[in-house]
């Protein structure tokens, strides 16, 4: 479904965001990224639907090959390339059905969007995508009136309306506190499984991605390092992505190895994950 | 309760209260440069200055003179370098005030401002001074509701709603064409770079031509029309002066918007309109509502000033009742008390919409 052959992205200053990658993901699969901060994660995800162009190899995705240069291609392929992001990216001003209905720009005339009247087929695709992350009571809320959970379930549906293929999603829960996490990941993981999409999940938290993908791709410094069944990545594998030793809070619960004199008393699951997902966080800023 | 409370608080203030961090103090050698810049500026003053009166400081055991306006600059500006060190302001802080003190007496010496506002009052007193205030004070109001605009049986009150009517039009199509304008001059929603470049330099001589060469402009290209000198061309010169104010503004306001949604619409596969009409718009849309409100008000206003190109509504009877002023100023104090008012009353109602929408 979706072939990375020897690809690059060096960015305009020079860097090299992505060195030799090789993958071969197939249809239906929910792929985990993992690895530190600027370990290309998102260079990666963004090169498939061409965000980031790529310098050199082929990147394919179903039958058509990525043409960063291409703008008409290009547009054709992200129809079909849905992308979810950390911060939502929802327009705050507008209804969430507006929101929804920017998924459907693709095959919408361009002067009905100008006018905002989009057909009845189109609303009722958008409806049926809220349906799917059930908010659709919240249907005609201004976007930004709504909580951080629901605001990415309302991205969600607006990358669903677009009737994808493939969906993209840049750390899509780093922003949320880790039960609504879960919550919204489940989500995401059963529609995929329900319609048969593809998915490509950025992720700071190991444990979410032992939890809820099929297959664990590591990265370190734009190359990958670590491709397999997630039952294949282990903490040693891990460690060698991370190129340290697993802290307490990367595998916290997995095995709850976080001292339990260090939570107050009475503290709850919910604290525990607080405290990872804490943790996650600065990990992220390091 | 405040059993628990009261002994911290006595407790804190009967003993010494604790050492708190002092703003540091800025460095004395920078503060003497700033001194030497202060003299410096006084010396060039002196220099230039071509006013002769002088000052004379008695210090008791001698006196000192020195040119008048130039030591009184001086006086301030040690007395700012004063302050700041007074209140502890960084070397960059005292600079920037020194600047504008300096600034602000080259440019006021350069036109005599204070040689000449001093005079202000001697000329109040002599000539028509006198009459014109109490003629702007005792407004003709039969004049402004029931006589005709003179040599027709136009009523004065129907150029009101002329100017009204000028303004709404120039305001609705000079802000629409001014968010087109905007949209194609912001690099975050323009097509390419060169587009925006372009439209960027197209807005900066729209705006630095003022509203009234404009008029006087579209007043020589077309003439005047069959339904009186001018209106059109002061309609046209009212969009055009929108256009300019509504491009600059919003095209900052589109400058400032948030690129995730943008990135969000390019990622399903808009194409560059649908992007701008469902990220950009919205974002940027009580901005411009605010902008558009405010450019309705000022277009009343300056098309009272372009009746000094003989235009067409209030502004038009303006300058006529301003060249026969001899005769009277109660017309033209009757003219700008309603201005002030329709202006105010043009105001509440922007709120109030504003307060609405928003
Ligand atoms: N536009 C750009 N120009 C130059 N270098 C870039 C650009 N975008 C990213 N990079 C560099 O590419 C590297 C990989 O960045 P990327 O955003 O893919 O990391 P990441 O793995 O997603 O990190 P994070 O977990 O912090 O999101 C980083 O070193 C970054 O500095
Ligand atoms: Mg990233």
């Amino acid at each position: 479904m979706i072939k990375f052959e020897n690809v690059d992205v060096v960015y305009p200053n020079g860097f090299k965001g992505l060195d030799d990658v090789n993958l071969n993901i197939s249809q239906g699969e929910f792929v985990a990224i993992i690895g530190l901060s600027g370990a290309g994660k998102s260079t990666l995800i963004r090169a498939v639907n061409g965000l980031v162009p790529y310098t050199a190899g082929v990147l394919t995705v179903g039958e058509t090959v990525v043409d960063p240069k291409n703008k008409s291609k290009l547009r054709k392929l992200r129809s079909k390339v849905g992308m979810i992001f950390q911060q939502f990216n929802n327009v705050g001003r507008i209804s969430v059905l507006n929101n929804v209905l920017i998924g459907r720009s693709a095959v919408t005339p361009t002067w009905r969007s100008l006018i905002g009247w989009y057909s009845e087929a189109d609303k009722e695709v958008a409806f049926q995508s809220l349906e799917r992350v059930g908010i659709v009571e919240k249907a005609y809320d201004r976007a930004s009136s709504l909580s951080g959970g629901q605001q990415q379930r309302v991205a969600i549906a607006r990358v669903l309306a677009q009737d994808p293929e493939v969906i993209l999603a840049d750390e899509p829960v780093a922003s949320l506190d880790p039960p609504t996490a879960r919550k919204v990941l489940g989500d995401l993981r059963r529609i995929q499984q329900d319609l048969g999409i593809t998915c490509i999940v950025n992720m700071h938290h190991l444990d979410l991605a032992r939890d809820y993908a099929d297959r664990i791709i590591g990265m370190r410094a734009g190359q990958v390092v670590f491709d397999g069944r997630t039952e294949e990545a282990t903490d040693a594998v891990i460690e060698d992505v991370y190129q340290r030793s697993l802290t307490a809070e990367d595998v916290a619960s997995l095995d709850a190895p976080i001292s339990l004199d260090d939570l107050p008393e009475g503290a709850t699951v919910e604290d525990l994950e607080e405290a990872v997902a804490a943790a996650g966080d600065a990990d992220g800023k390091r | 309760m405040t059993a628990v409370a009261e002994p911290t608080t006595t407790t804190s203030s009967s003993t010494t209260t604790p050492q708190r961090p002092q703003p540091p103090k800025p460095p004395l050698r920078a503060y003497l440069g700033l001194v030497l810049i202060a003299v410096a500026a006084f010396a060039f003053f002196w220099w230039t200055r071509e006013d002769t009166s002088v000052l004379f400081l008695p210090l008791g055991f001698t006196t000192l003179w020195a040119p008048q306006w130039p030591l009184i600059g001086f006086l301030v500006m040690l007395a700012v370098l004063g302050f700041c060190w007074f209140t502890r302001t960084g070397p960059m802080g005292a600079l920037g005030a020194l600047s504008v003190v300096i600034v602000t007496y080259w440019a006021g010496s350069n036109i005599y401002f204070l040689d000449r506002i001093v005079d202000v009052p001697g000329r109040l007193t002599g000539g028509n001074t006198r009459d014109q205030l109490i003629g702007y004070f005792n407004p003709d109001w039969q004049y402004l509701l029931f006589s005709n605009v003179a040599g027709t049986s136009r009523p004065i009150w129907g150029e009101w709603l002329i100017t009204l009517c000028m303004a709404v039009v120039a305001t609705i199509v000079g802000c629409f064409i001014g968010l087109l304008l905007a949209m194609a001059a912001s690099p975050v929603s323009s097509p390419n770079k060169a587009t925006s470049q372009t439209i960027k330099a197209a807005n900066s001589v729209i705006r630095s031509i003022p509203d009234v060469a404009w008029a006087l402009l579209f007043a020589v290209f077309i003439g005047s029309t069959a339904y009186g000198y001018g209106a059109l061309a002061a309609v046209l010169a009212l969009i055009m002066f929108n256009i300019g104010i509504v491009a600059k503004l919003l095209g900052e306001s589109i400058d400032a918007i948030p690129l995730g949604p943008i990135e969000a619409a390019d990622a399903s596969g808009a194409n560059l309109l649908q992007r701008d009409r469902v990220a950009v718009l919205p974002a940027v849309m009580p901005s411009f509502i605010s902008y558009s409100l405010y450019v309705f008000e000022l277009n009343i206003r300056a098309s009272a000033a372009l009746g000094v190109v003989g235009v067409a509504g209030i502004g038009g009877e303006l300058s006529r009742q301003i060249n026969r002023m001899s005769q009277g100023y109660e017309n033209v104090g009757a003219i700008l008390w309603a201005l002030v008012l329709v202006v105010l009353l043009v105001d509440l109602l922007s709120l109030w919409i504003r307060r609405k929408l928003l």
